[in-house]
């Protein structure tokens, strides 16, 4: 097995904990807080970055390439600062596609576009740093071969086909208070994200199996 | 090379053929779907008085009387005298009949009865009539204004086709008014004064651009009341009020202003009431106020659809004769907005305008005689009855044999027995309006009252009838003409698509064997090319949501940027990689190279070489900026225009731009004109061979530029003068101007590209550098003669050259034609789209494209679509540039407004197929062109997915679009969203067939040219040698 190659197992307890670090922040919101996604889109983001956010860098950093040059508490540094320029990108994203730029949506925006950093860029960053080849895999090949890419690009991959599908119904005049932006857009992420953990959790196995057999 | 299987003229003929196809089956569709309802021309006059007769020339006859003269004779044929002499007409904007009448049994709240004291007082005590004058759809301003003075609901097309000319030219009350010598006098929305421009005497217009004031616009108004109603020298006053329409735009139906602005118009109301009763005691001048809507609103304000909120509108009679006896809370009555033309003529003492559809409102002539009263159905009837003579030739002619019985009254699905049936019932009621007037006259008054009854409901039983199938009439369509049409686009669409496949083929697979494309582009699938096939998939379906329709321009910006982030994605992608391989292909020896680079690595000793261009050059990691560009200036766009129907009222640039004023609209034309110089006589200054040929189109680009200049100066300072004469000879002599360089261009240029000298200063260069590279290819040349391989080369060379030149210029003399005509706030996004073009091709023609040709052209179609949006076009027709379609024209002439309009609506999709002459010049055609190829194949490669990629994609949408009206044709929508964008699409239908063909008209021509004179410069060579 090469460095850092990470069990089925490994992986499936991985992403079931992001799933409840996930329920848990929208539980929390919805019943502790009294915040719903369509009544105050802003604030929920915030509790649901809160809650979501150190469980994805914690765990990710638990699973992080070149352990003898890299300590754990560093892989954690490198998330919270992959968090804001992930944040960037993924605003930078958004607005280019439509997204309005008024005051009135400055704060969603940014709550929004940090928890898409979280679902994308946050893992990667977190897992591999600054690796050049690392982030050329990642990027240029579209098949993962490798447990850990799967890992990180599947839900991200997830997340990003997610939010897009998600601002379809936006233009609709059905005049629901979900259309707004970015409650839909979140929707759409949030269930793509799953399904994207829910995709890497049955990939991840058949790989290793591949991998195995590949090594016999 | 020959072996292809797909030659050019395969090619183009299997295109055309599927272009004719595609022109025969929309023609069809359009025809079954869009019937042209037959109108009366002329205006009703005395013959109106008499039954009609089957032959049309008795029906026409001299009316230009003097207007005394005519309105006593009117009133001798009638035999029905005037019950008024003047007539307030009170337009309320937007109040839905709801608000003063309340709903179905149920009075109106509370709260809006306290609203309107007095003409809730009026209603209860039984002087003033009150009916649900239901609207018919599109329920806008003009069309509604229309139908209440001429009592016809105009066809689709009709609708469609008149915004050259607002002026309403059918018969119409207010022109028979006119005739017999009324004076009239409007205040308020300055729509009438459109659809009448020079009928007032005086006149104050409003305009309704302001919709966030609700004071002023009114206010504006009822100043003028107090003179007015002093004045005794009118006889028709129209006062439109906006400001309760502008409350609903505002804070919907239910808005805490609406209780005050209710207040004031009951205010109003009372105010004109008191007036006219205080001053006009005699009959002869009595004053009948008539509070009428336009049409109602929905909840949250909006109008235009077909809904009951929206099409409730009011119709409120006030009036000396209009008390009644019977209690008048239960006289409401759901009526049609177009009775209330009929009603108004007769109450007046003028015909019936001819075109009218509306039956006589039940109600409103009690106290006439009971023989004036039928006299009226009947004057009613004889009106309908030439209407339906227009629509069923022959109908009641000679044939008496429709009294058929009551049997067929319900079974009335086909025309004829439709046309029975009405024919019975007109028989009918002429008869029982003979035998009451044979009682009268035999003085047997026994059973009087039934008679009359009988009459009187014969004849509104016939006139319901007619009218309803008159208004109907334009929705029965002829399903087997819609069937065969939509059968026919869909085998235009699978030829086109199959034409296109095998292409594809030929490019990408058969030519794959011998071209060296980079490995990730001949890689079989890619990310964008799976976006494009979705994208367009999705888009064809979201045409079926009629919200997506009218918000089309989200569709397209999305589906634009996302291309682009794509393209963005690939870059970044690509950039990983060079800088890790970069290391490898250093040592790596450049063996592989084709002819082509062979050369263009040499191009310092070239001069004459336009392919030199600074861009070719561009870094790997330099091509990210282009595609940066296009998205940050994609988002400007977005944000410019608001558009489409729902959120059109939102705060965008544009609004903010009219509020700033018009001088900083004037800076930033100035300023988007300057860029377009700038970047102009730069892409000029690109070519370098032909060079004085280049100066003449340059100083005329300059002589245009300051055309421009001058009119935009002018048109600001003098804003009130349209026909100015100096601003419309200004404007023609840029059309000459630009006109005559551009076709200088496209004629000329491939004549006097330098091939000769082109050829012989550089066989020695060329060989030179062949042999220093020692490529095999061009070991087998000889220095004596050109090779067959050098003539397609120079060929080639000269192609882009030309092209590119033909490209530039159109493309430049294009733009400063748009920001000439276009609206003056949409000068940045003109400016923006071509800087977005401009990137694009940039990023495509650089050194190692990495998207398949195919993606680059798709993309470039939709750059010129989401630029469609962003200067402001939407799927309704309101959205059309009227203003601009009459720049420089100095007499009235359709056609050729029209075309500016069209110009003006598809500039940008018209600019992205000219940028694509530049696209296709630049190309680095590297891996595509084997050098030995024919020259028509050449050309197939060049033209090929440029010029059918936009008939397919467009095929596409028209089909499934087609299909989508088919099924919609009974859709709440059908003539408010979907029908305007099936205009829409058959206009950019014309646009890509035009695109298509500037593009292979063309390349073909300078292909041709070139190939001839290459060929005679060979053998002349040859010759010599």
């Amino acid at each position: 097995m090469g460095y850092g190659e990470i069990t089925a197992s490994k992986a499936l307890a991985l992403h079931f904990l992001c799933g409840v670090g996930l329920a848990a922040g929208y539980g929390i919101a919805r019943l502790g807080c009294d915040l719903s996604l369509v009544a105050d889109p802003a604030r929920t983001l915030r509790l649901l970055l809160v809650v979501e956010g150190p469980v994805i860098i914690g765990i990710y950093g638990w699973v992080r390439r070149d352990r003898e040059h890299c300590s754990y508490s560093k892989a954690v540094a490198r998330g919270l600062l992959g968090l804001p320029i992930g944040a960037l990108l993924n605003a930078f994203g958004a607005i280019v596609l439509g997204a309005p730029v008024g005051l009135k949506y400055w704060l969603s925006t940014i709550y929004w576009s940090s928890l898409m950093s979280l679902f994308t860029f946050v893992p990667a960053v977190c897992v591999f740093g600054t690796s050049r080849t690392d982030w050329q895999r990642i990027l240029a090949y579209s098949k993962p071969k490798e447990g850990v890419d799967c890992v990180i690009s599947l839900p991200a991959q997830g997340a990003v086909i997610g939010a897009w599908l998600g601002a379809w119904p936006m233009p609709l005049d059905w005049e629901r208070p979900w259309q707004e932006w970015p409650i839909c857009v979140t929707y759409g992420a949030i269930a793509g994200y799953s399904v994207g953990m829910f995709a890497s959790a049955v990939f991840v196995p058949v790989l290793g199996r591949k991998v195995h057999v590949k090594d016999d | 090379m020959s072996s292809s299987s797909l030659t050019c003229g395969k090619l183009a003929s299997w295109t055309i053929a599927a272009v004719l196809l595609q022109i025969l089956g929309l023609s069809l569709f359009v025809i079954g779907f869009f019937p042209v309802k037959p109108t009366l021309p002329g205006f009703s006059g005395p013959e109106s008085y008499r039954a009609p007769t089957c032959d049309p020339v008795l029906d026409a006859e001299e009316r230009d009387l003097p207007s005394e003269k005519l309105r006593t004779l009117y009133k001798e044929l009638s035999k029905v005298p005037p019950s008024y002499g003047r007539l307030v007409l009170m337009v309320i904007d937007g109040l839905p009949a709801e608000f003063v009448l309340g709903r179905g049994d149920k009075p109106p709240t509370k709260a809006m009865m306290e609203a309107m004291p007095y003409t809730q007082s009026l209603l209860s005590s039984g002087k003033a009539r009150g009916y649900y004058a239901k609207a018919a759809p599109p329920t806008v301003t003009m069309p509604r204004l229309k139908a209440m003075v001429s009592g016809a609901i105009g066809g689709f097309l009709d609708v469609a086709f008149n915004f050259n000319t607002q002026v309403l030219l059918d018969d119409n009350l207010l022109d028979q008014f006119k005739r017999i010598g009324w004076e009239l006098v409007m205040h308020g929305d300055e729509t009438w004064i459109k659809l009448f421009p020079r009928i007032f005497t005086r006149q104050d217009g409003v305009s309704s651009f302001y919709v966030k004031d609700t004071v002023e616009v009114d206010f504006n108004v009822s100043r003028h009341l107090d003179v007015e109603l002093a004045a005794e020298d009118w006889n028709l006053l129209i006062l439109h009020y906006l400001g309760l329409d502008h409350v609903g735009h505002i804070g919907g139906r239910h808005s805490t202003l609406m209780p005050a602005k209710l207040k004031e118009m009951d205010d109003v109301i009372k105010m004109i009431h008191m007036g006219s009763t205080v001053h006009h005691q005699n009959p002869d001048a009595s004053t009948l106020l008539v509070v009428v809507s336009d049409h109602g609103m929905t909840n949250g304000g909006n109008h235009g659809g077909s809904s009951y909120e929206e099409t409730d509108s009011l119709a409120l009679f006030i009036g000396s004769g209009v008390e009644s006896l019977e209690f008048s809370m239960n006289a409401h009555k759901a009526v049609h907005q177009v009775d209330i033309a009929p009603t108004l003529a007769l109450l007046f003492g003028v015909p019936i305008p001819k075109n009218n559809i509306g039956v006589l409102l039940r109600g409103m002539f009690d106290t006439l005689t009971d023989e004036q009263r039928l006299r009226t159905l009947q004057l009613n009837s004889w009106q309908l009855l030439r209407l339906l003579q227009a629509h069923l030739p022959n109908f009641l002619c000679g044939d008496v044999t429709c009294i058929s019985g009551e049997d067929n009254l319900q079974t009335d699905q086909s025309i004829s027995s439709m046309k029975e049936n009405l024919c019975y019932l007109y028989s009918r009621a002429i008869s029982a309006h003979n035998a009451w007037l044979l009682h009268q006259i035999s003085g047997l008054t026994s059973n009087d009252a039934d008679d009359l009854g009988y009459a009187v409901n014969s004849y509104y039983d016939f006139l319901g009838n007619a009218s309803e199938w008159l208004s109907h009439r334009a929705t029965d369509k002829p399903i087997n003409l819609l069937l065969s049409g939509i059968v026919i686009m869909l085998i235009s669409c699978v030829l086109l698509l199959n034409t296109v496949f095998k292409l594809f083929k030929e490019v990408y697979i058969t030519q794959g064997k011998y071209c060296s494309q980079p490995k990730e582009i001949s890689q079989v699938w890619q990310v964008d090319e799976a976006f494009v096939l979705i994208g367009l998939v999705i888009h064809a379906l979201s045409l079926g949501a009629s919200s997506m329709v009218e918000e089309e321009q989200y569709t397209w910006h999305f589906l634009t940027s996302t291309l682009y982030l794509l393209f963005l994605l690939t870059t970044i992608r690509s950039l990983f990689k060079t800088a890790a391989s970069d290391l490898m292909k250093m040592k790596k020896p450049e063996e592989n190279l084709t002819l082509h680079l062979a050369v263009s690595n040499d191009e310092s000793s070239y001069t004459t070489n336009n392919r030199s261009l600074p861009w070719t050059k561009l870094q790997k990691n330099h091509q990210i900026y282009p595609v940066l560009v296009v998205l940050i200036f994609g988002r400007i766009l977005r944000g410019w225009h608001q558009g489409g129907i729902n959120w059109v009222h939102l705060p965008d640039i544009s609004k903010l731009l009219m509020q700033a004023g018009s001088f900083s609209i004037k800076a930033l034309q100035i300023f988007s004109l300057l860029n377009f110089m700038l970047v102009g006589s730069f892409a000029f200054s690109l070519v370098r061979s032909t060079t004085h040929f280049v100066h003449i189109v340059r100083t005329s680009y300059f002589m245009s530029g300051c055309l421009v200049l001058l009119h935009i100066i002018n048109s600001q300072t003098h804003n009130i003068g349209p026909t100015d004469s100096s601003a419309t000879s200004v404007a023609q002599l840029f059309y000459i101007c630009a006109g005559s360089a551009v076709l200088l261009t496209v004629l000329v240029s491939p004549w006097i590209y330098p091939v000769n000298h082109e050829a012989s200063s550089n066989i020695g260069k060329f060989n030179l550098s062949s042999h220093a590279k020692d490529t095999s290819s061009i070991a087998e040349s000889s220095t004596s003669s050109l090779t067959k391989e050098m003539i397609s080369f120079y060929f080639q060379w000269g192609i882009g050259h030309c092209t590119y030149l033909i490209g530039t210029t159109c493309m430049v003399f294009w733009c400063l034609l748009q920001l000439l005509l276009q609206q003056p706030v949409n000068a940045i996004p003109l400016l923006v789209i071509f800087l977005q073009e401009t990137a694009s091709i940039i990023y495509f023609s650089s050194y190692g494209s990495l998207h398949k040709q195919w993606i680059e052209v798709v993309a470039m179609l939709f750059l010129g679509m989401a630029g469609h949006f962003g200067l402001g076009n939407s799927n309704s027709l309101a959205t059309i540039d009227v203003a601009g379609a009459f720049i420089g024209i100095s007499s009235h002439s359709t056609v050729l407004s029209g075309i500016l309009m069209f110009i003006i609506t598809h500039a940008s999709p018209l600019l992205s197929f000219l940028s694509m002459l530049i696209y296709i010049s630049l190309k680095d055609m590297n891996g595509l062109f084997p050098s030995n190829l024919r020259w028509s194949s050449i050309l197939q490669l060049l033209i090929g997915f440029p010029c059918l990629l936009p008939l397919v994609l467009n095929s596409v949408v028209l089909v499934a679009f087609t299909i989508t009206l088919l099924l919609m044709r009974n859709h709440l929508f059908v003539w408010s969203v979907f029908s305007p964008k099936y205009l829409y699409l058959c206009a950019a239908t014309l646009c890509v067939y035009i695109g298509v063909l500037i593009i292979a008209a063309t390349v073909v021509y300078t292909g041709v040219v070139l190939f001839v004179r290459t060929k005679n410069f060979n053998s002349k060579l040859q010759n010599f040698g």
